[in-house]
């Protein structure tokens, strides 16, 4: 555990040339909009030749930690890695340690918390298309109307959960909260005024030639290379496997609610832009649904605080995709391990996959049409 | 989890266990989705180059590591997954394989599922596992300058942190 001074010299990193004709850059690690990475590209004049991403900037041992922490006590510090979708890094903990005691979380509970989860999804994609697609295609209309409606539901879960952005709202049991008095109606309206939005976002930014140019055709990922890599959540969708955890295997109140998983058979960026958009439609289909059929009774069980011997694994769909977590319990009130497999650590290996033969002027728009979340990736 | 029809995970157990009667040590259904297989670590690409070939198993979840100090071994566990076959979308089977504590070697399964590459690096980082045959096991975490074992390991101990 000792650290050697910070080298003096300049890194490797700064530009240099290698071969006569490629030059190697490194971009970053300046905060692209989601959290500080660096990826080092090899350049060919304007063309890509190969990238290789430096990620760590934003690792801060949360698997360590965890095995530090009381079950409850570590929520917070493991939501923290994607502040823009805490409820599903939250969630994903606790299913496997609801498991592990053997809780199950009553009905009602599960709707608050499907409710809380697709809010958070509608959130999390508005962030993705305001600032990763939008800022990164140069689109600022975009960013102020998705960074606007975004706010909406931002006051709405904090009227739910007691905070903005990192909620902390489910434990072992169930969610913390029942639905505050005005809630559903509040809700409710928000998704009427969203659903004329998302008219507008499409008028003016999916079907917007100039996006459309830029976006349409650039990083594809063919499907069979899709399943090769093993990316997951909307990057897999638009390459056209339909996978998808809340139907794969049903968590919360998924079972019972009716909606699509919308695929594109493309791969390319637009694609994945779309899906996102697509997902938008079908999570307000189901917040709809939930506040329809939402059960009365008790939200939540008590929970012990020791988890006995064993392992489990419980897995979620949050915005980024398929998110893993492995909980092994020695019978005490502190985890032996915690292993998190999340979304954008899974798609980080297309990064450099997409970035070959590609316009140095195609990496925004491919990083952004990845939904990259470096600090959820590096954890 | 509603009705269970445990035959998919059960049939996955016993397609392995016939085709390896040595290499599986044990292969158990935990609960519905969920299979579990404890190997020898010496043969994880013939079971790897099977699962992906004949059952479906097309990418890996993730790779982890856990340490168990007290047994002097690393436990290394893959996390496989299928996309291409519908019908087992649902499923996990965590490959499990013990190994020594100190230099903890096995083959790296990157040329068979491509999608373990950066899992492994982070589990070499980690945990000090050598992945023999990664194209590219590099630290992928961890600052630059640190220098020192494994973080992950459980004789590495923050006590600002608190009691462990």
């Amino acid at each position: 555990m000792t650290a050697k001074p910070i080298q003096t010299e300049p890194p490797v990193t700064a530009t240099r040339i290698t071969e006569p004709s490629t030059l190697d850059v490194s971009v970053g690690p300046q905060h692209p909009g989601s959290g500080h990475c660096r990826i080092l590209i090899r350049v060919d004049g304007d063309y890509i030749v190969s990238a290789d991403p430096d990620i760590g900037y934003v690792h801060r041992g949360c698997e360590k930690i965890a095995e530090y922490r009381n079950y409850v006590s570590n929520i917070p510090h493991l939501e923290r890695p994607n502040i823009s979708d805490a409820i599903h890094l939250n969630w994903g903990y606790v299913l496997p340690i609801e498991e592990l005691q053997g809780v199950v979380v009553p009905p009602r509970g599960k709707y608050i918390s499907t409710i809380a989860a697709e809010m958070n999804r509608i959130m999390s994609h508005l962030y993705g298309l305001a600032i990763m697609q939008g800022v990164f295609s140069g689109h600022t209309t975009i960013f102020m109307w998705g960074f606007g409606d975004r706010d909406l539901f931002i006051e709405l879960a904090e009227m739910l959960t007691g905070a903005r952005m990192t909620y902390s709202f489910l434990a072992p049991g169930g969610p913390r909260r029942d639905l505050p008095f005005g809630f559903e109606d509040r809700l409710s309206r928000l998704l009427d005024y969203f659903e004329k939005r998302l008219v507008e976002y499409d008028r003016i930014f999916f079907s917007n030639p100039l996006i459309v140019a830029r976006a349409k055709g650039v990083g594809v990922l063919k499907r069979e290379d899709a399943v090769k890599l093993g990316v997951v959540g909307p990057v897999l969708r638009a390459s056209g496997v339909k996978y998808d955890v809340r139907k794969a295997e049903p968590y919360g109140a998924y079972d019972d609610l009716e909606f699509e998983i919308p695929t594109f058979e493309e791969g390319d960026s637009y694609s994945r832009y779309l899906v996102r958009f697509e997902e938008m439609k079908q999570s307000v289909s189901i917040i709809r649904q939930a506040l329809r059929k939402i059960p009365k009774g008790p939200i939540a069980r008590k929970a012990p605080l020791i988890a006995p011997e064993g392992e489990a694994t419980g897995r979620v769909e949050s915005s980024r995709g398929e998110i893993t977590y492995v909980v092994m319990g020695d019978n005490s009130d502190k985890p032996y391990r915690v292993k998190i497999m999340n979304g954008s650590f899974r798609n980080l290996i297309a990064l450099p996959f997409l970035l070959r033969n590609v316009h140095v002027a195609d990496m925004p728009i491919i990083y952004g049409s990845l939904d990259y979340w470096p600090v959820e990736a590096d954890r | 989890m509603g009705q269970v029809n445990l035959s998919r995970e059960e049939l996955v157990v016993n397609q392995l266990k016939s085709r390896f009667p040595d290499v599986v040590k044990e292969g158990k259904v935990d609960r519905a989705h969920r299979v579990t297989i404890t190997f020898e670590k010496d043969h994880v690409k013939e079971i790897a180059q099977f699962m992906r070939d004949d059952q479906g198993f097309d990418h890996v979840k993730g790779v982890a590591g856990v340490d168990f100090p007290t047994h002097k071994k690393i436990e290394v566990m893959y996390f496989v997954g299928s996309y291409s076959k519908p019908d087992i979308h649902d499923l996990i089977v965590i490959l499990k394989t013990d190994l020594p504590r100190e230099n903890p070697t096995i083959a790296s399964v990157v040329s068979i599922w491509q999608s373990a590459h950066f899992h492994e690096r982070e589990t070499f980082e980690m945990f000090g596992v050598k992945f023999e045959g990664h194209p590219d096991l590099r630290k992928l975490l961890t600052l630059d300058n640190w220098e020192g074992p494994p973080p992950m390991l459980k004789d590495i101990k923050f006590p600002e942190m608190g009691q462990r």
